[in-house]
């Protein structure tokens, strides 16, 4: 039924063969949102990445072919922010998958309660990452800020210390606030993988006198680290786009220290720079491309199958 | 692994402890978070007038209210949430309307430039938002969408939609076809088989992703940040930023605005909890 392509057996047909118009309207409003607001404006973003185009004389912007392109090179934030962006991933992804791991595992044994613990654990992710950059900085004021409190209170500091303004302490509270919120829905994805798994495969294991690591490594490692690759791949490409929190708690700052090139594009964008924001994030946008190849082919692939 | 009741004393407390570790690692900073609005801001005493007198009470000798009244009247709290609203429940029926019917045609038609039209609507959900920043602003100002509700329901649509044409297909394709076709032998239109068969099949997957649009949208602050310039069209986390810089510097206030804000999305969660978690297993969100 609903077979809009020509088979053989009706190519007998002296006129042509009537196309099936009605999945194309049903992809027509989901086609037309996306050109507008996703396609149109991708392409846009080229352009005006190789012009000089500023937000104080909209449509006035000169073409300047590779300009942005040796600017950037030149650019000290840009180059150091290749680094900064990297270290961000790096440290973002990897502490992730450290604490979603665990928690998967363990919420995949059974026992009473783990509804309610499961549930628990997505309330990171359920609260605007907005209101968790703003009470992980209210913890970590330098003024009123409970961490100094304990902090003093069992002796480890003498006085309270201005976290966020240090260039090294405030990646770190920004990093754990971003795992603390991006860490439960991977726990999860790889909780849902877990449970896939087929309980026979650990009975016949038992019966073998497999103990608990190795039944780790030869059963359930290879069964969840297709699902981890994804994971990798996937958080990889947000995290170098990710702005919202470390926006919201330091603006980037201290100085530069926190500029990854999603924050500079986005820094430069609110101080009117658009053609060299855009060759920033196009920039970035190509590099992230390689890896959303990958993830599309493989999506592509299991959902037509 | 193995069964509960097999379990000795000292795996049974190690999972116990595990259990609470977890729960309070998750929600320490959502608790710490309500203690602190319910904590009044200024105790003015004679000799310190002038200073901020705040201290930090693990818990508030005398709990009040007082923060969430401050709130509402004297920073416009009340039109942000309704923006906020009204953005996100407009995200939520655009990407449900545009996506679903989308999702349905893949999963249940096999039709020319199937397979390019699919890798194309997937390559959007991976457009980085840096990207679509700039030329969005250029064309919002341009048909003057930028400052309205419109202008930021279709920004956000460009992150909520991709999600749920994904959850959607996966989800038609997990419905039986065989109903639809009985629907067909009786005499049913493809049109009145898909509002009068599917539909009412596809409904936990529509609540999850209506569910799961609505969230992002709420929850952005990108777009908000840079599309809207007035009270009448900025949302929550544009106000949470605010506080963050410690504008106006009350804490207290502050995070009676986090709380609330955090309010729909946690209830929505907590009501649809089943659905919500199989439709976030489905995909993975941008975030």
């Amino acid at each position: 039924m609903n077979n809009a392509v020509v088979t053989p057996g009706r190519a007998m047909k002296p006129h042509r063969q009537k196309i099936d118009l009605l999945p194309y309207y049903f992809l027509a409003p989901m086609a037309a949102l996306l050109i507008f607001v996703s396609f149109y404006p991708a392409g846009y973003a080229v352009w005006l990445g190789m012009t000089d185009a500023t937000l104080l004389k909209l449509g006035q912007e000169q073409f300047t072919g590779f300009t942005n392109l040796v600017r950037m090179f030149n650019d000290k934030i840009f180059l150091h922010g290749l680094w900064r962006t990297l270290r961000w991933d790096v440290a973002v992804v990897f502490l992730e998958f450290a604490i979603a791991i665990p928690i998967a595992l363990f919420l995949n044994l059974e026992f009473r309660g783990r509804g309610f613990v499961r549930a628990s654990i997505l309330i990171p992710y359920i609260i605007p990452p907005a209101v968790t950059a703003l009470v992980w900085v209210f913890m970590f004021d330098g003024n009123f800020g409970i961490v100094n409190e304990v902090l003093v209170n069992i002796g480890v500091l003498d006085s309270y210390y201005s976290w966020l303004s240090d260039p090294t302490a405030s990646f770190w509270i920004i990093v754990f606030a971003m795992i603390w919120a991006g860490q439960p829905l991977m726990a999860i994805i790889i909780l849902a993988v877990l449970q896939t798994i087929p309980k026979e495969l650990y009975e016949a294991a038992n019966v073998d006198g497999a103990g608990q690591i190795r039944k780790f490594w030869h059963i359930t490692l290879p069964h969840i680290a297709p699902t981890l690759m994804f994971l990798l791949l996937i958080r990889t490409i947000w995290m170098s786009n990710h702005i919202d929190m470390i926006y919201v708690m330091t603006r980037g700052g201290p100085g530069f220290s926190n500029y990854t090139e999603a924050v500079y594009s986005f820094t430069l964008t609110t101080q009117f720079q658009i053609g060299y924001a855009s060759a920033v994030a196009v920039a970035l946008g190509l590099v992230l491309l390689v890896g959303a190849a990958f993830y599309v082919r493989h999506l592509a692939r299991s959902v037509l199958s | 692994m193995s069964a509960p009741e097999k379990r000795g004393w000292l795996p049974r407390i190690l999972i116990f402890l595990g259990a609470i570790f977890i729960v309070i690692y998750s929600t320490a900073p959502f608790i710490w978070m309500l203690i602190a609005s319910i904590t009044p801001e200024h105790v003015a005493t004679d000799d310190a007038v002038w200073l901020s007198t705040r201290k930090v009470e693990f818990f508030p000798s005398e709990p009040s209210l007082v923060n969430y009244f401050t709130l509402f009247d004297n920073v416009p709290f009340a039109l942000y949430f309704r923006n906020s609203a009204i953005i996100a429940t407009g995200t939520m029926c655009l990407s449900l309307f545009a996506a679903s019917l989308g999702a349905y045609a893949f999963s249940r038609f096999r039709f020319a430039g199937r397979r390019p039209l699919l890798v194309a609507m997937l390559m959007a959900y991976l457009v980085p938002s840096v990207v679509l920043l700039v030329p969005l602003l250029v064309i919002f100002k341009n048909f003057g969408l930028i400052n309205t509700h419109l202008g930021m329901i279709f920004a956000e649509s460009s992150i909520a939609a991709p999600f749920v044409l994904l959850l959607m297909i996966n989800f038609f394709t997990s419905l039986p076809r065989e109903l639809e076709e009985a629907a067909q032998v009786d005499g049913c239109s493809r049109l009145s088989a898909l509002f009068h068969i599917v539909l009412p099949l596809a409904l936990p997957g529509l609540v999850a992703g209506g569910l799961i649009a609505f969230i992002l949208s709420w929850n952005n602050f990108l777009f908000a940040f840079l599309f809207t310039s007035t009270d009448s069209v900025k949302t929550l986390p544009v106000l949470m930023r605010l506080f963050a810089l410690g504008e106006p510097a009350v804490w207290g206030v502050s995070t009676a605005g986090a709380v609330v804000s955090t309010l729909p999305v946690a209830l929505l969660f907590l009501a649809f909890q089943r659905m919500m978690i199989s439709g976030l297993a489905a995909g993975a969100v941008k975030g």
